[in-house]
């Protein structure tokens, strides 16, 4: 492409997309702020530079409220509950996106009334069916549960993306007598890469901050996940601010490497499939 | 072989439904999930709260049962406040739930009494007969009159003042209520925020406080209460409505913009001095004097503002919560010589000193000196804080319709007047008067 | 100008064997079914019943739908929270997106620094919508907050406003947060999606001697048809599922006044909040209700925009 734009138009759009990164990322900026801070001085001036940075809340984070074991836990929980919610939406979204069968269409509307929901309004419901299978207190239930609740959302999103994609390369391979799998692994699944990590990446955050099912449904603080874990500085009356933002940090840090390493991924797989 | 996939399916869904049809109340026993098979005969009992703050002083409460009781280990376990309802709902009809519970108290307790899930304590737990009857009544069913729980605390309501300022300022805990306009002016003319409230997003339940302080005895007090109760007054009563009017009358001496200001900030405003008086309750003592241990706090009473029919000064409270048994524990028998417990006099001067709050134990003296004065009050002056004791026993509840349109009046959208009625209005949709 | 489609023809094809499309579907039908489907169809058969905190007390019918409608001030609080709805998501669609979008182009071509600008942008999107809320909530503060403060050091103080005080402004303020948070999410879709449009076209186009504005208008636009219509239906889920944010800014009674009150938060004081013995019965009508428009919506949209795609091509 040629340079088209001249100095005027460029320094605004400089100037627009710096002074924006600024103000998007003031949160996390407050955030650590915060967690050098400690809770009287919270307390007595919610924000500001701290008077003397103090590391404090991040030892007491990590020791008292064994901070590394809801960190595993929130892994294990987590990244099964993406990788499982992916893996069975890339394979149902790929027939309802490209063949035609009866029923192809209330299937179609089946999995996006899902979306509709957000699960925290099954609370009750779920609870008895965790209970009569035996996952109360248990990871895996938790997984399981995670795991479903992003089916909706990839089939939705995957759906269009199969969609997009040219029909000649399947007749193409069909001619050639290729499986209806092979089809699929061989030729869909990698040309929908970019869109595998975009939708991995979007169930994976709000899932790493849900906080209300590790409430209900966990009991025993070795099987914690972060967001159960913190939620034992929000007192009724008294909220140990310090170690929360502490708490809030180490939580965000994971989430912010692979929201790099997905972008990179996401934009490389883009670029390749440019130069074709 | 297409039709197996699809009955496989379909079977599989159809045990998931069997197995976990919901309310019937026989959603499988309670199972010893909490561990008490291990170590011969010690049995561990477990013990959920919304008392996140508190694990630290329950330990050493519990340790102190656990002496007397060699074969009962107790596991506290504490939950998000906000959330607790809902925990707590699931986990009394499920496995691994609570053997003891710390309760909500009037209505939010009666989803559980009205589920079949606490274990009724008449007749179980002698020491109960001793309580005042005003804090029983928050551990009672609204319909069945038994009582559910061991009260644990109460709350009383009044105003927490900044002794230096008001030093400084030459002003003294005010006998009338002129005397405590004139103190609000002169601490605003020195640019000191008179009154700490709070009326943002998270301060709607507060609201309804700050107008018990200020308003108990111009609406009448017990009196009213009780005309309230049995139907020869509504809340559109012009004592009511006059008892509205004065948060806004009150209002310049509030801290500006008043409906945008969160609870934290008034509690670091009196903290640190920039507000001199704080309208509150005795649970805000702790939190305040942590965040500033130096600070030197007393309480005064809020005199009858004119034209009240009760002319001495009111302390209102309420019972904060109690501790009951889950109907499905697998361990009754420990859970109840753990409740038993909690209504001796040891646990209740534990319960005092340990966490800073008034133990609804009869005879346990708090050693805080404001606190005690708190108690001394509400002894004497004490009344019903109605909207909360009364009239959360349906919904809409009193005092959430009540929070609502205060905030509105502040934020100058509607008038007392139609506050009251507002009110009334909303508690009629399932108040009966005369029960 | 070379049409979009003859490049591009997606056709579906004739099914395979059922035993092929079983081994498709079935792990996800399963999974989704059991996890999500089942307590969802069960919570709206509790909005059927009466209830005694979490016991069923008998067949009520359509009572539960009555209250909703017939109890003040539910009758009240769920017109104007639909309103409300409809208002965040009208907003957000239009500074989100039309941001979103914006950003996207600008830095389809940008050089240095644009990844770490790409990345910086959906930062807040990485941050838990209730932290959002409280953090924005403490720089808007009125008392402490460095809004107000820089404000009226810049002698701007007649700008220096309760921003969340205040029943003017309050629901703009979320809605311009919300949007802060989200337009990570357009932008990386509408990035994609611009990855993806062949560099002929443009090419084609700037031949043909068009603008700037008429290769976007004719070009891009058209084929960002489909990232629009997925970006506007999950925008419009989320919207009317509101929760968090609003939560963490308004408090669940939707401060000052109701004045930033939503379904989301509507649904959380009937559930939760407030309890009472009939909370379950209430709650989930109120579900079912929400449930039913924004579905009945959503596939209303989902068709019109799938026409629009077929058209184009």
């Amino acid at each position: 492409m040629t340079a088209r734009r001249r100095a005027p138009g460029r320094v605004a759009v400089h100037l627009l997309l710096w002074g924006y990164g600024v103000v998007a990322l003031l949160p996390l900026v407050v955030m650590v702020l915060n967690s050098l801070r400690p809770t009287s001085e919270i307390f007595t001036t919610p924000l500001g530079l701290p008077a003397s940075p103090t590391l404090n809340s991040y030892a007491r984070v990590w020791t008292e409220a064994s901070f590394s074991s809801y960190l595993t836990n929130s892994l294990v929980v987590t990244c099964g509950a993406v990788l499982l919610g992916t893996a069975v939406s890339a394979l149902a979204a790929y027939p309802l996106a490209r063949y035609d069968f009866a029923g192809s269409r209330v299937l179609g509307a089946y999995f996006l009334a899902g979306l509709m929901l957000p699960i925290r309004l099954g609370l009750v419901p779920i609870f008895y069916l965790m209970d009569s299978m035996g996952l109360i207190d248990s990871l895996l239930g938790l997984t399981l549960l995670y795991a479903a609740s992003g089916v909706p959302f990839c089939v939705f999103v995957l759906s269009a993306f199969y969609r997009s994609l040219p029909g000649e390369l399947d007749e193409a391979a069909r001619i050639d007598g290729a499986g209806e799998f092979r089809i699929f692994g061989q030729i869909m699944l990698p040309l929908v890469r970019p869109a595998l990590a975009s939708v991995m990446l979007f169930q994976f955050v709000p899932l790493w901050h849900e906080f209300l099912y590790p409430l209900v449904l966990l009991r025993s603080d070795e099987k914690f996940t972060i967001p159960r874990g913190l939620s034992q500085f929000f007192g009724e009356y008294t909220t140990d601010w310090s170690a929360l933002f502490a708490g809030l940090v180490l939580a965000t840090a994971p989430l912010f490497v692979l929201f790099v390493l997905a972008t990179k991924q996401i934009i490389a797989e883009l670029t390749a499939g440019m130069s074709k | 072989m297409k039709r197996g996939w699809i009955a496989g399916a379909i079977g599989v869904l159809a045990v998931a439904l069997a197995a976990c049809a919901p309310g019937g109340g026989a959603s499988g026993q309670n199972g010893d999930a909490q561990g008490g098979e291990a170590g011969g005969d010690k049995v561990t009992l477990s013990l959920w709260s919304w008392r996140v703050e508190d694990v630290k002083a329950y330990d050493k409460i519990l340790a102190r049962f656990e002496e007397s009781h060699p074969k009962i280990h107790v596991e506290f376990k504490p939950f998000q406040a906000t959330e607790y309802n809902n925990i707590l709902a699931t986990g009394l009809s499920g496995t691994a739930g609570p053997d003891v519970a710390q309760l909500r108290a009037y209505g939010g307790l009666q989803p559980l009494v009205e589920a079949g899930q606490l274990v009724p304590l008449d007749g179980k737990v002698e020491a109960l007969s001793g309580f005042d009857a005003k804090l029983l009544e928050g551990a009672k069913g609204h319909k069945d009159g038994k009582i559910y729980g061991v009260p644990f605390a109460y709350q009383t309501l009044q105003v927490l003042y900044n002794k230096k300022l008001f030093g400084d300022n030459g002003i003294r805990p005010p006998a009338t209520w002129d005397e405590m306009i004139a103190a609000a002016g002169k601490l605003k003319a020195a640019g000191i925020t008179p009154f700490a409230v709070a009326a943002g997003p998270d301060a709607t339940w507060t609201l309804p406080i700050v107008h018990e302080i200020f308003g108990n005895a111009r609406y009448g007090s017990t009196k009213f209460r009780d005309a309230l109760l049995s139907g020869d007054k509504k809340f559109t009563d012009p004592g009511f409505t006059a008892s509205v009017k004065l948060l806004k009358d009150l209002e310049p001496y509030f801290p500006k913009d008043v409906v945008a200001v969160k609870i934290p900030d008034v509690q670091a405003l009196f903290a640190t001095g920039r507000a001199a008086m704080y309208p509150t309750g005795s649970f805000d003592l702790a939190p305040v004097l942590a965040a500033n241990p130096s600070l030197e706090v007393g309480a005064f009473q809020v005199p009858p503002p004119p034209g009240s029919p009760v002319t001495t000064p009111v302390t209102p409270g309420w019972a904060d919560g109690s501790f009951g048994v889950n109907a499905k524990s697998a361990h009754q028998a420990e859970a109840l010589e753990l409740v038993k417990w909690m209504a001796t006099p040891e646990f209740g001067q534990l319960y005092a000193s340990e966490l800073k709050q008034l133990s609804a134990v009869p005879g346990v003296t708090p050693s805080d000196p404001l606190l005690a004065e708190m108690a001394k009050n509400y002894a004497a002056n004490g009344a019903p804080y109605t909207l909360l004791v009364d009239f959360r026993y349906g919904q809409p509840n009193g005092d959430a319709v009540f929070r609502d349109e205060v905030q509105k009046m502040l934020a100058g959208q509607t008038d007392p007047k139609s506050v009251a009625e507002s009110v009334q209005k909303g508690v009629e949709q399932w108040f009966k008067p005369g029960n | 100008m070379v049409q979009a489609g003859e490049l591009n023809t997606p056709r579906r094809s004739a099914a395979p064997r059922w035993r092929v499309l079983a081994v498709f579907l079935l792990p996800a039908l399963l999974l989704y079914s059991v996890f999500i489907v089942y307590p969802l169809v069960t919570a709206l058969e509790y909005s059927f019943f009466e209830w005694r905190g979490i016991r069923q007390a008998g067949f009520a019918g359509l009572g539960n739908y009555r209250d909703l409608f017939g109890v003040y001030p539910y009758d009240q609080q769920l017109w104007r929270a639909f309103g409300h709805n409809a208002l965040f998501f009208a907003g957000t669609m239009l500074i989100q997106n039309t941001v979103g979008l914006l950003f996207a182009l600008l830095l389809f071509r940008y050089g240095r620094g644009k990844r770490f600008l790409q990345a910086a942008f959906t930062t807040p999107y990485l941050v838990d919508p209730l932290v959002i809320g409280y953090l924005w909530s403490l720089l808007l503060n009125p008392t402490f907050g460095p809004v107000n403060s820089l404000l009226e050091a810049a002698g701007l103080d007649s700008w220096a406003l309760p921003w969340l005080g205040d029943t003017r402004t309050a629901l703009p303020v979320v809605i311009v947060v919300n949007a802060w948070q989200w337009v990570g999410f357009p932008m990386l879709l509408f990035s994609a999606a611009l990855a993806g449009i062949p560099a002929e076209y443009h090419e084609a186009a700037r031949v043909d001697g068009a603008s700037a504005w008429q290769s976007f208008r004719r070009v891009t636009l058209p084929l960002l048809t489909p990232a629009i219509g997925v970006v506007s239906v999950l925008t419009f889920i989320g919207n009317f599922n509101a929760f968090g944010l609003v939560y963490a800014m308004a408090g669940s009674t939707g401060s000052p006044a109701g004045s930033t009150d939503v379904l989301g938060l509507l649904f959380y004081r009937v559930a939760f909040v407030e309890g009472g013995t009939e909370a379950i019965g209430r709650s989930s009508a109120l579900a079912v209700l929400m449930f039913v428009f924004i579905f009945g919506v959503s596939l209303l949209a989902g068709s019109y925009f799938r026409r629009r795609e077929r058209r184009l091509l």
